[in-house]
This record gives C-alpha cells, sequence and structure tokens, in this order.
C-alpha cells in the first residue's frame, strides 16, 4: 500500500511537468487545427539545449529556460513562418508529412550531433528529498511540478486576459470571423506556435534537474503529449491537467507494479482506449 | 399525386449550445411531391436538411423515411435507402473529372457491369456530354451545381434535397436546372425538396411551400396561401415584400 | 486513370523493366551480398507500394509498416519454431494477424469525421510499441533473437542457401503489390476512396460508408506487409524484436509520399532510388552512418512536401503526357 502511495505522488508530480508540455501541443493544436509531430523532439531538444547550456556556461537547470526558451521561442517561430505557413492551404497529409519531415530531422540530428549515450547534467541545486510521513519525495521534482502549475496558471491569465492571448483564443474558435476583426491570423498562429515551443524549453530545464536525455526520448515524450491532448479534449486547461496527472500517475503505476519497460506502452493503452471510446476527449469542447 | 408518405419528421428539435436552430418541426412530405422549404437566413433550413441526411443528430424527435426509423441513422445508410442530397456551398470532388464524380454517385445501386451505363444516362439527362471529361475544379458555378445534382441523382434517390441549387445563376442556367428538375419529377417520380431564396424557382417548380423562421415551422400550404401569410411577411421583412418577385416594393 | 496502360509504348517498358529485373540475380551473378542489397531494394519497394493502397489511395498517414512486418515475421517464424509449419502457410497467416491488428487500430479510427492526424499519430508509436512488448514477451523469444530452425535449402520450410530464390519471392510480391494498386484503383473501392479523401461529408451522402470503405484498404495494405514479413523472417533467418524498426517505418511513409501518393508506381520509383541510393552508399561507406541517411530522407521530404506535393512521380506524369500526347495539360472549362 505505501508502495502505491509513494508511486502515486511521484505520479502526480510528474504529470504536472507533462501536462506543461501537453500545454504547448494544446496551443497549437488549438490554434491552428496542425499536430506538430515534432513536439515530442522539441522537449528532447530542450533537454539537450540545457544539457549545453549547463555544462558550457555552468547554468543550473532550472535557471536555463532564461536562455532556452527565448532560444525554442525564435526555433518555434522560424518553424512556422519557414514550414507550416506553407502548407496551411494544402492537404492535411502534407501538413502532417511537413512535421514528420521535422521530427525525422530533429531526432537524427540530435543523435549525429550528441550520440546515443544518454546525457546528464551534474548536480543542480535543487538537490535533496523531503520526508512526508513515510513518503519520500525528490526536492527536484516537487518544485519542477510548483513551478510547472505556476507556468500552467500564468499562461491561463495570458490567454484570458491579455490582448494576444484573447486574439489566440478567438482564431481557434473561428479564424474567420478573428481575422475580420482585425487580428492577424498569422502573426497570432506564429506566436502560438512559439509559445507552445518555448513552454517545451522550461518543461526541458525542469526535467534536466533529475533526468538524463538521450535521441530516444523524444518519441516518448510525443506519445505522452498527444496522450494527454486526447484524454482531454480541447478546450479546458483544467482538464488538462487532470489528464496530465491521470498520464503520470498510470505510467508510475505500471512502472512500479507491472514492468519498468511497461512506461510507454502503458499511455499508448489509455491513448487507444480513449479513442475507442471517447474521441472527444473527457472535457472536450468540439 | 399518390398519397404515400414517404418523410415525416415530428417534433424534430436540434441545439447547438444555447441556441435552438431547429425546434419542433412536425413535416410531411408525399411522394412525388415537389416540394420548397423558405424562410429568412438562419432559419435553420441547412441544419434541417442535415439533420434528415443524417449530418446531424437531433436533440429530441423522431424522422421517418419510406416508414424507416432514420432518427440515428448513419448518412450512407440514408442514401442507400433511397435519399441524396446536395450542399449549399458546393462540396466537389474538385480533382476528380465530372464523370468520375457522378460515377460514386452511381455505385450506389449499380455494380461495376450496369455503372458506366448508368453515368452515361445521367450526363445525357442533365446535358454535361461536353464537359464529362473536365476536372469539377476547373468548372464555373453553374456547371457545378448541375455536376452536384447530376452526382446526387445517380445514386437513383426516392427523394431528393436540394440546398439552394439555385443561388448565384443567371436566368437562363436557372431555367434550365428549372426543366431538368420538372422533367425528372415527371419521369422517375422522384420527390424533391427545395431550399431557396430564389424565389422564381420556388414558384415555378413547388406545390406545396414550407416556411421555416428561427428554426420553426410557421406556414405551410400552396405557393399563394404562403405568399400572402401574414406571419411569413412579417418574417422576411417587416412587411411590403412581394414574394412572387422576391424585391420590396 | 493510369496513362502507362492505355499505350503500346508504356506495355513494351514494362515488359522491358520487368525482363530486365528477372535478371538481374544473374548480372550479380555469385556476389551474395549484392543480390541481398537488391532483395532488399525490392522489399522497400514492396512496402511502399502496398503503403501506397492506405497512404495514397485513402489518404491516410501510416506509419506503421514495421509493425506488419515484424507481426508477420513474428507470426511465420514462431509457427515454425513451435510447430513446424512451413513458412508458406505460416506466410498467410502473418498477412493474417497483421490485417487483425490493424483493425484493432483502424475501427475506432475510422469513423466518420474522425480527423486523418489520430491515425497517422496512433500508428507512429505503434511500431515502438510492439517493440517494447516482443522484448517482453519472453514466451515467443523477448529480447533475444530467435533463431528458425535450420535447413539447407528447403523448399518445404522456405530455406535457401542463396539469396536468389528471396529476390523472386520478393518480386513476386511486388508485382501482387503494383496489380492490386491498379485493380483498387480502377474499381468501385477506388472510386468510394478517392470521393470520401476529396469530401467525407459529401462521399457519405452518396452512399460510401466511409469507414468501411478505408478499412477495406487497411486490411489489402497490412495483409500485404503481414505476408511479406514471413519471407523477411526466413530470409534472415531468426526473429528478433528489432525488426520493429522505428526509424525505417518512417522512410516507407516517406518513400510513399515523396514518390507520389495514389500514382501505382510513385512509391516503387522513390524506392529504388532512394533506397537503391542508400544501399549503394552503405556498401561503399560502410553502415556507420544510419542517422545521416535518415537525416538526408528528413531534408528531401521536406524539400518535396514544400515544393512538389504530388510527388517526383508527376515529373515522370508530365514528361511522359508531353511526348505522347503534345498536349498542353489542363484546358479551362467553364
Amino acid at each position: 500500500m505505501d508502495v502505491m502511495i509513494q508511486s502515486i505522488l511521484n505520479g502526480m508530480l510528474m504529470g504536472c511537468i507533462y501536462a506543461l508540455i501537453a500545454l504547448g501541443l494544446s496551443l497549437i493544436f488549438g490554434v491552428m487545427n496542425v499536430v506538430n509531430f515534432a513536439h515530442g523532439n522539441f522537449v528532447m531538444l530542450s533537454m539537450y539545449f540545457t544539457f549545453w547550456v549547463g555544462t558550457l556556461y555552468k547554468i543550473d537547470a532550472v535557471l536555463s529556460p532564461l536562455i532556452t526558451f527565448p532560444l525554442l521561442f525564435l526555433f518555434g517561430i522560424l518553424v512556422y513562418y519557414g514550414l507550416i505557413s506553407r502548407t496551411l492551404r494544402e492537404h492535411y497529409t502534407i501538413q502532417i508529412a511537413v512535421t514528420v519531415g521535422l521530427m525525422t530531422f530533429l531526432g537524427a540530428i540530435t543523435q549525429l550531433i550528441w550520440q546515443a549515450r544518454p546525457r546528464a547534467l551534474a548536480y543542480s541545486f535543487v538537490q535533496g528529498t523531503i520526508q512526508f510521513g513515510s513518503y519520500t519525495i525528490a526536492l527536484s521534482r516537487l518544485i519542477s511540478a510548483i513551478i510547472s502549475l505556476i507556468i500552467i496558471m500564468v499562461i491561463s491569465f495570458f490567454l484570458a486576459r491579455t490582448w494576444p492571448g484573447r486574439a489566440i483564443r478567438a482564431t481557434s474558435d473561428d479564424s474567420s470571423a478573428a481575422s475580420l476583426m482585425g487580428i492577424d491570423f498569422q502573426k497570432t498562429y506564429a506566436l502560438a506556435f512559439g509559445l507552445g515551443s518555448g513552454l517545451t524549453a522550461i518543461a526541458g530545464g525542469l526535467l534536466m534537474t533529475f533526468q538524463q536525455v538521450d535521441p530516444t526520448m523524444g518519441l516518448r515524450f510525443g506519445l505522452l503529449s498527444f496522450c494527454i491532448l486526447a484524454l482531454a479534449g480541447l478546450g479546458s486547461i483544467a482538464g488538462l491537467v487532470i489528464s496530465g496527472l491521470i498520464v503520470g500517475i498510470s505510467e508510475s503505476l505500471a512502472m512500479s507494479f507491472w514492468d519498468p519497460r511497461a512506461r510507454t506502452l502503458v499511455i499508448y493503452l489509455i491513448f487507444i482506449l480513449v479513442l475507442w471510446l471517447r474521441p472527444r476527449g473527457l472535457f472536450g469542447r468540439k | 399525386m399518390s398519397s404515400e408518405t414517404i418523410l415525416k419528421t415530428s417534433q424534430l428539435t436540434k441545439c447547438f449550445g444555447n441556441l435552438i436552430a431547429v425546434k419542433n418541426v412536425d413535416l410531411e412530405i408525399q411522394r412525388g411531391e415537389i416540394i420548397g422549404l423558405i424562410g429568412p437566413n438562419g432559419a435553420g433550413k441547412t441544419t434541417f436538411f442535415n439533420l434528415i441526411t443524417g449530418l446531424e443528430i437531433p436533440d429530441k424527435g423522431k424522422i421517418l423515411f419510406k416508414n424507416h426509423d432514420i432518427t440515428f441513422m448513419s448518412p450512407h445508410r440514408i442514401c442507400k435507402l433511397g435519399m441524396s442530397r446536395t450542399f449549399q456551398v458546393t462540396r466537389s470532388f474538385g480533382e476528380m473529372s465530372v464523370e468520375d464524380a457522378i460515377r460514386v454517385g452511381a455505385y450506389n445501386r449499380r455494380g461495376e457491369k450496369e455503372v458506366q451505363k448508368k453515368v452515361d444516362w445521367v450526363i445525357e439527362f442533365f446535358d454535361l456530354s461536353d464537359i464529362r471529361r473536365s476536372k469539377c475544379n476547373d468548372l464555373g458555378l453553374a456547371s457545378l451545381r448541375q455536376v452536384e445534382v447530376a452526382r446526387a441523382v445517380a445514386t437513383e434517390p426516392d427523394l431528393l434535397l436540394l440546398d439552394e441549387a439555385g443561388a448565384g445563376l443567371t436566368g437562363a442556367e436557372l431555367f434550365k436546372l428549372m426543366a431538368a428538375l420538372k422533367k425528372l419529377n415527371q419521369e422517375t417520380r422522384i420527390t424533391l425538396c427545395v431550399v431557396e431564396h430564389v424565389m422564381p424557382m420556388v414558384m415555378g417548380l413547388c406545390e406545396r411551400i414550407f416556411v421555416l423562421d428561427a428554426g420553426e415551422l410557421i406556414a405551410s400550404g400552396n405557393p399563394d396561401k404562403v405568399c400572402n401569410n401574414q406571419r411569413v411577411i412579417e418574417a422576411y421583412l417587416g412587411g411590403g415584400i412581394s414574394l412572387e418577385t422576391g424585391f420590396t416594393g | 486513370m493510369n496513362v502507362f496502360k492505355k499505350t503500346n509504348i508504356g506495355k513494351l517498358l514494362i515488359i522491358f523493366l520487368i525482363i530486365f529485373a528477372l535478371f538481374i540475380p544473374f548480372i550479380l551473378g555469385s556476389n551474395q551480398y549484392q543480390v541481398l542489397l537488391a532483395t532488399t531494394v525490392l522489399l522497400y519497394g514492396v512496402m511502399a507500394t502496398s503503403w501506397n493502397i492506405i497512404g495514397g489511395l485513402a489518404g491516410q498517414l501510416d506509419f506503421a509498416a514495421f509493425a506488419y512486418l515484424g507481426l508477420g515475421a513474428y507470426t511465420s517464424g514462431t509457427l515454425l519454431i513451435r510447430f513446424n509449419l512451413t513458412p508458406w502457410i505460416g506466410m498467410i497467416l502473418g498477412g493474417v494477424i497483421a490485417a487483425g491488428f490493424a483493425l484493432l487500430i483502424g475501427i475506432p479510427l475510422f469513423r466518420f469525421r474522425i480527423k486523418e492526424v489520430w491515425y497517422a499519430l496512433t500508428t507512429s508509436a505503434l511500431v515502438e510499441i510492439l517493440k517494447v512488448s516482443f522484448n517482453m514477451w519472453e514466451e515467443v523469444g523477448g529480447p533475444v533473437e530467435r533463431c528458425l530452425p535450420y535447413f539447407s535449402g528447403s523448399l518445404l520450410h522456405m530455406r535457401f542457401t542463396s539469396y536468389i530464390p528471396y529476390y523472386y519471392m520478393m518480386f513476386a510480391m511486388l508485382i501482387i503489390a503494383l496489380f492490386l494498386n491498379q485493380r483498387i484503383a480502377s474499381s468501385k473501392l477506388g472510386y468510394y476512396l478517392k470521393a470520401l479523401g476529396e469530401d467525407e461529408s459529401a462521399a457519405e451522402v452518396l452512399g460510401v460508408d466511409t469507414q468501411t470503405t478505408k478499412l477495406k484498404a487497411l486490411l489489402c495494405y497490412s495483409f500485404l506487409i503481414g505476408m511479406t514479413g514471413g519471407i523477411y523472417a526466413n530470409m534472415y533467418g531468426y526473429i528478433h524484436p528489432s525488426f520493429f524498426n522505428g526509424q525505417e517505418t518512417t522512410k516507407i511513409a516517406i518513400l510513399g509520399i515523396v514518390g507520389g501518393r495514389g500514382i501505382t508506381y510513385g512509391p516503387l520509383l522513390a524506392a529504388l532510388l532512394l533506397v537503391g541510393a542508400q544501399e549503394y552508399l552503405r556498401a561503399s561507406l560502410g553502415g556507420e552512418f544510419s542517422g545521416l541517411y535518415l537525416l538526408i530522407y528528413a531534408i528531401i521530404l521536406i524539400i518535396v512536401v514544400l515544393f512538389k506535393p504530388r510527388g517526383i512521380a508527376t515529373f515522370v506524369q508530365d514528361a511522359y503526357k508531353k511526348i505522347i500526347t503534345g498536349e498542353v495539360k489542363n484546358k479551362d472549362v467553364v
């Protein structure tokens, strides 16, 4: 029983970070109806950037988003104008194909540059553990989860209260009506893409405080975010967080009670189950 | 006119969030009739069509087609039963040729051996021989509308729904379409239900007219009776509209 | 629909190509390595051409090719190891298992109005998931290579002392795949697939059962590849979870898109060019650079998708039309 609760606790913490990653994907999908297949690889790329920045300039992983966020944000905007915008009017398979190409490209290039062996950072200042009764929680995970939730709330506020944020919401509801209202939908799309990508930088930095990175992780994070997106449906950030928690807990329980190798398998099973039973997601609007 | 009911809706209702698009509509169409469905923009006519053809699911009510309950039936099965439609904004199979598009419809009832004959018949009937090999994307509006109607007719429906098939057509094109539809009804006893804003088409073609306003059925009957119905006149404008010509004054 | 078939020059060209292909093993002589390379090129040709049924005709981006190959290989191989069942039957069963698996994915995802992107997502993860699952599944071998029983030159057990018979088997599969592509494209199934690719709602109200139609295409594709998996297992003589290769499965879709979705010979053309070049380079430079090849594939995909989205086979189509008819395409008709 103790093992189960410990497992659930760990899963919840991871779930918060996963929700942050999924939020990035949701922004892009919700706004312009493009699924960025490369999203998982963006996370992996951010982790590599964090590693690079951390090793080269000795910057702690938690602070690295100060550098990596603008990097990924700009990268997202570049990708949007360079690749995505050209395919918006084409057949949907073309749109998918271009992000698949990007995903393959990033996967291949990270493998060439950093090779197959895993990379990790030396100790971050958020080391150590906390005791809650008989349960142990790694400080790095706790802080990562808290920061993730804070960022999610910030984005939520941004979408609800600020002008660019409202533009994003309007465009995702109805892009032609939005453009009639004077919203430049190209700029809004670019902003959404950049923002969605930038969020992966934050998540990547947080993950690097307690994880290592290797070239195969892109698929795992991709599958995670798609699964959370499918589970949550579109339109509710709270739904996204709850789905993130569900997925995190399931992964953790599977690793503890079934088989550590089964971590992605269980995510996939959830994904398939959602598609079979409730394709609109638990909290979906559209 | 035969007295067999081909389509009957009871208390048909559809809401989109807080908006009630179709409200408690009770409607009956007899086999072989040419029916008009009119009403101001946003009255719910296209939603009504979507409900009957299975593209939307009603929140309340029943739809009976040829005595089958098709309320929750999928669109392709409804087509197999004998109902087909055209769309308000033409939904053509852009990259396909006219002939191929019609063939898709013809496969509804015909196997490989007979399908070419059916395609040829439809092309002949709608006078499309000149453009049979043209890509749908290359066609002008009038031709596109003809092709859409032809495509739907190729499925050999008992009931054909036409959603604003006359919109944007010039006088001659309109006349051609109307003549084809009349001929079709006379030769094959097909039932037609026409949603239209183009009044000459409605008046010239339809035996009975239903009027929708804000989702509700507010009038029905022969064209003259409907034209002079006070509620109908108020629904379109504040009054003073001559429904014969579609202009005020 | 296919201009080639309608003229004599096209027919002559096809016959010439077939004869040439049949003689390749003898041209290469006793160099077994090169025969294996040629067979590998054919393998990718078979897979890409089969992919065309789901990816080109049905318009669904599918990344599960190596999932079905692996399933077919494991089915045929395991039945041979456990029950001494001849792979000639095992191959068929491999196709059945692969097709059955495909149904598990297809049925929920092909319902009316479910977006194509979910199919692409689901299939893209499938290969990795199967790799993990088979790694964990001890009964059929787990992470260890399971060797097929050794027979020297047994037709019954599909084991030969040379790669040449496998070459011809692969070639036969290719012919089957091409033939199936053609037959489907000109049949009711083909017209229905094209229609739902253009406009799903319009197709539905014209009587097209979109779910069943897509499932039919999926079953053809997965069955073909499952069968090919049976040949694959016997060619290499073992089964292993690495058959579920995530990198290679993406390549199949890339070949299909780059070659020309929906054009019968399009993916084959891409396979001959790209895989041929890759295998040739691999023979000359060595196998260290698999990441580099993948990078090049990705770049080619992006370039083709942005600038020639209908695939490189359209170059051939346009050239052919110009030579034969001298006509400029697209007469504008109002």
